[in-house]
């Protein structure tokens, strides 16, 4: 089955083997945040042209891929989506130990949603970390460790969050998603203690990590 | 000139002269000396006193990178090096006998470091054997302090981008925490 992406409207279905044919990981990230949630123990495969089936084990929390997550397809196009019950104590889907799940709903997760709110994440909500994604392991920019570090010290929206690192709330919500698709995310509606506010020229020169980075070539 | 100073802790064997080697702009100072617990760790050398590497920074300031031996014996240095010390990089051997008991008894070791946010957990040998997992790593850490989330990463002490990582992870949650860390008293 051949796909032009071009012909494609991004994210809008058109039915193929039982699952929207769709450009981009929105969707994916949807039908693995569901699984995720869902509670009970299943399988999923995604099929993904020209990059092979993609299995996912939620039970050990590993996926298996023919394409490494370094040359991670950000307009991948897919074409279908299988789910299959398994049970607690049943065989793993594929070869453990695989990879980290972590790994890909970090990426998914930073690549779906085009910067808009993930429709699991209800519009006025704070988010506070509950855990560091291992960013040993996934790409990512120090903009990201910096969010991750407001979010691992106080609770903030994601126009909060953009405003104390200085990036568009695009990039700030699309982490959020990924830390939320993650599962490493507290959310409240509580106002916090102080008002968040944008860091002074002052504080951004006072900065170790600022200096360090320069100093690095980061 | 300004100075920051950052730990390297953690067990024998864990990689802290290795991961200072690949941070420091000058030739690390070793003192390390024959291991006299092979029977613990398989390893002919082991540092006896300090390891010191340095980053500098606009020749103005400098980040001192300080190794300290792993073994108790050596606690007296600790001591030392903590009441200057801004941060703290703890390496742990994921293939140990108990890592994670390891880990928090280097915690409660340098446990003001811990509670200003100070600290980042390495875990080293990962991809060895089947050790526990990174989030069992973060939930003894929340159990022991809640509300207080450190960063912990699986690493490979040879990898310079890696520990360049750690070491700025270990400094922007220093600084977040100085700035938001009053807000935490709510928590999770």
């Amino acid at each position: 089955m051949t796909i032009d992406a071009k012909d494609l409207p991004r994210e809008s279905p058109s039915v193929s083997m039982g699952f929207p044919v769709t450009v981009g990981w929105t969707h994916a990230a949807m039908a693995i945040n569901s699984s995720l949630r869902l509670g009970t123990a299943v399988n999923l495969t995604m099929h993904v042209e020209m990059h092979g089936p993609l299995l996912i084990d939620f039970k050990n929390h590993a996926f298996s891929w023919s394409t490494p997550l370094e040359l991670f397809p950000v307009d991948a196009v897919h074409t279908g989506l299988e789910t299959s019950p398994t049970v607690e104590d049943g065989p793993p889907f594929f070869e453990l130990p695989g990879e980290d799940l972590d790994g890909l709903l970090w990426v998914m997760g930073i690549n779906s949603f085009g910067g808009a709110r993930a429709y699991w994440l209800p519009e006025g909500e704070r988010y506070q970390l509950t855990r560091w994604p291992n960013l040993t392991r996934h790409n990512h920019t120090m903009r990201q460790m910096q969010m991750i570090a407001v979010l691992g010290n106080t609770s903030a929206t994601t126009k909060e969050l953009a405003t104390v690192v200085g990036v568009e709330e695009s990039e700030a919500q699309s982490l959020v998603n990924a830390l939320s698709l993650m599962g490493v995310l507290y959310r409240s509606t509580a106002e916090p203690e102080m008002a968040i506010v944008k860091p002074t020229a002052a504080a951004k020169r006072k900065s170790l990590f600022g200096r360090l980075l320069k100093r690095l070539g980061r | 000139m300004a100075e920051h100073v950052i730990l390297f802790t953690g067990p024998m064997g864990a990689g802290k002269t290795t991961a200072i080697q690949n941070l420091s702009e000058i030739e690390v100072v070793s003192t390390e000396a024959n291991n006299s617990e092979r029977h613990i760790v398989d390893k002919a050398t082991t540092t006896v006193a300090l390891d010191y590497g340095e980053i500098t920074i606009d020749g103005e300031e400098k980040v001192r990178l300080y190794g300290i031996p792993g073994q108790k014996r050596f606690d007296f240095m600790w001591a030392i090096l903590k009441k200057r010390a801004e941060g703290m990089v703890l390496l742990v051997n994921n293939d140990a006998p108990d890592p994670i008991q390891e880990m928090l008894n280097f915690i409660d070791d340098f446990r003001e470091l811990y509670d200003r946010g100070g600290v980042v957990v390495g875990v080293s040998r990962s991809d060895v054997g089947t050790g526990p997992s990174l989030a069992s790593y973060s939930e003894a850490l929340e159990r022991a302090n809640p509300g207080m989330v450190i960063p912990v990463f699986t690493v490979d002490p040879r990898d310079g981008d890696q520990m360049q990582d750690v070491l700025l992870a270990l400094i922007v949650n220093i600084e977040m925490r100085a700035a938001f860390g009053a807000m935490m008293a709510r928590s999770v």
